[in-house]
């Protein structure tokens, strides 16, 4: 369900890792997004992150001081999406507005 | 007619419970356990959670013989508690509460103890101590909020009591507390160990040999004290300490000779669970409050008289 790029590095020295993830309608991209999108990073500093939705495609954009912090952070989100993946299907679809 | 499902974990406890007009519909509830000597880290805690919270969700709708669309709102705990926890439930409570277009509401933890307290044993205004592994406050309703009168000063004495059931190895389940209670049952010796209360306050660090006595005389002492400056004829104990008989039964005695009511829960509802997560939303919802999805991040520290009380007068 997700499509990944690895790290690069574009010359401001952070470290950079985006991730994809397409749901079958827009609809539900905004509700895993509005659910992934209130808390805060536990850690302070040294790590960023940014969700948007385009289309019915869900985009995490990171951007950390070191890959240590990126993986911790990244993997904490992959869990929380599969979350959010496994409570859509259980009690999905989302019901007509 | 409400309905309420109230979502809970911001402990090793996972609860899900749904609240009709003052009826528990339904209460299931699952505890993280770990062996003697340990205690519970929030990484392993959220990952228990994860792992039974939709269970335990369709459980409770089941259980009440509901379906989503015969909710009307959707409450969890905001805070306070541990971060990885909270944050495992609120994931669940917010997606749910989308799917089924329902509105959302962050309920505080301490809070959600007490609406449960008020409805269980229909006190009218009293005095709450609530003590549980991880908070200890005596708190007095004033004017749209709850005032917190007094507190420990370092950790909670339910936490104070689970590091001496890890320090001598006691059994965690089905919780710490139960165990050290049934064992202090059949102790006849008593041991004379520093008292540290100070003035509405308390402290229990640094004093992890103490038995249950001493821990609970403190207790009752700080609640006293803030009846008398309340002029309360009322108690209410709430939180998962609460369950212990010995510490009600000397709360009781302390209410007999001021002519005071005590009152308390089973362990249904003085154990963390989801049905006084509903309550407490309930109560928030019918006095028109909603939290916005984008307010709706969890808070590790939450203190009670953060909130406003604004179904009370």
């Amino acid at each position: 369900m997700a499509a990944l790029e690895s790290e690069t590095n574009n010359g401001t020295g952070k470290l950079e890792f985006s991730l994809d993830v397409p749901f079958p309608s827009s609809r539900e991209a905004i509700i895993a997004l509005q659910s992934l999108s209130p808390d805060r990073e536990p850690r302070k500093g040294g790590i960023s992150k940014q969700l948007t939705v385009s289309g019915s495609t869900l985009s995490v954009r990171w951007s950390a001081d070191e890959a240590r912090i990126l993986r911790v952070s990244v993997n904490s989100f992959l869990d929380h999406l599969s979350l959010v993946l496994e409570t859509m299907e259980m009690f999905g679809p989302p019901v007509s507005q | 007619m409400t309905v309420v499902l109230g979502f809970e974990g911001s402990a090793n406890k996972i609860g899900v419970g749904i609240i009709r007009d003052g009826e528990v519909l339904s209460n299931p509830r699952r505890t993280y356990i770990t062996p003697p000597g340990q205690g519970f880290l929030p990484s392993d805690t959220a990952r228990h959670h994860r792992a039974v919270i939709l269970t335990v969700l369709k459980e409770a709708l089941e259980q009440a013989g509901l379906k989503p669309a015969d909710i009307d709102c959707v409450a969890y705990t905001k805070g306070p508690g541990m971060g990885a926890p909270l944050v495992t439930v609120a994931l669940v409570a917010r997606t749910v509460a989308q799917l089924w277009g329902k509105p959302l509401l962050g309920v505080n933890h301490c809070i959600g103890h007490i609406e449960m307290g008020r409805l269980i044993t229909n006190a009218n205004n009293p005095t709450v101590l609530y003590v549980s592994g991880g908070n200890t406050q005596v708190i007095a309703y004033s004017e749209r909020r709850y005032r917190i009168f007094g507190e420990t000063i370092d950790i909670a004495v339910g936490n104070c009591l689970d590091r001496f059931a890890r320090v001598i190895k006691i059994s965690n389940d089905p919780s710490p507390g139960y165990n050290i209670e049934q064992m202090a049952k059949k102790g006849s010796q008593y041991v004379e160990l520093p008292y540290t209360v100070k003035g509405m306050d308390v402290s229990f660090s640094g004093i992890l040999s103490y038995i249950e006595e001493t821990l609970f005389s403190m207790l009752v002492e700080i609640t006293e004290r803030a009846m008398a400056h309340c002029g309360s004829q009322e108690v209410l104990i709430v939180g998962g300490v609460g369950c212990n008989l010995r510490l009600q039964e000397m709360m009781g005695v302390m209410c007999k000779e001021r002519g005071a009511k005590l009152f308390a829960t089973d362990e249904r509802f003085c154990i963390d669970n989801g049905a006084m997560i509903a309550q407490a939303g309930w109560e928030m919802f019918r006095s028109g409050q909603v939290t916005e999805l984008e307010d709706s991040w969890i808070t590790q520290r939450y203190r009670t008289d953060e909130v406003e009380v604004t179904w009370r007068d």
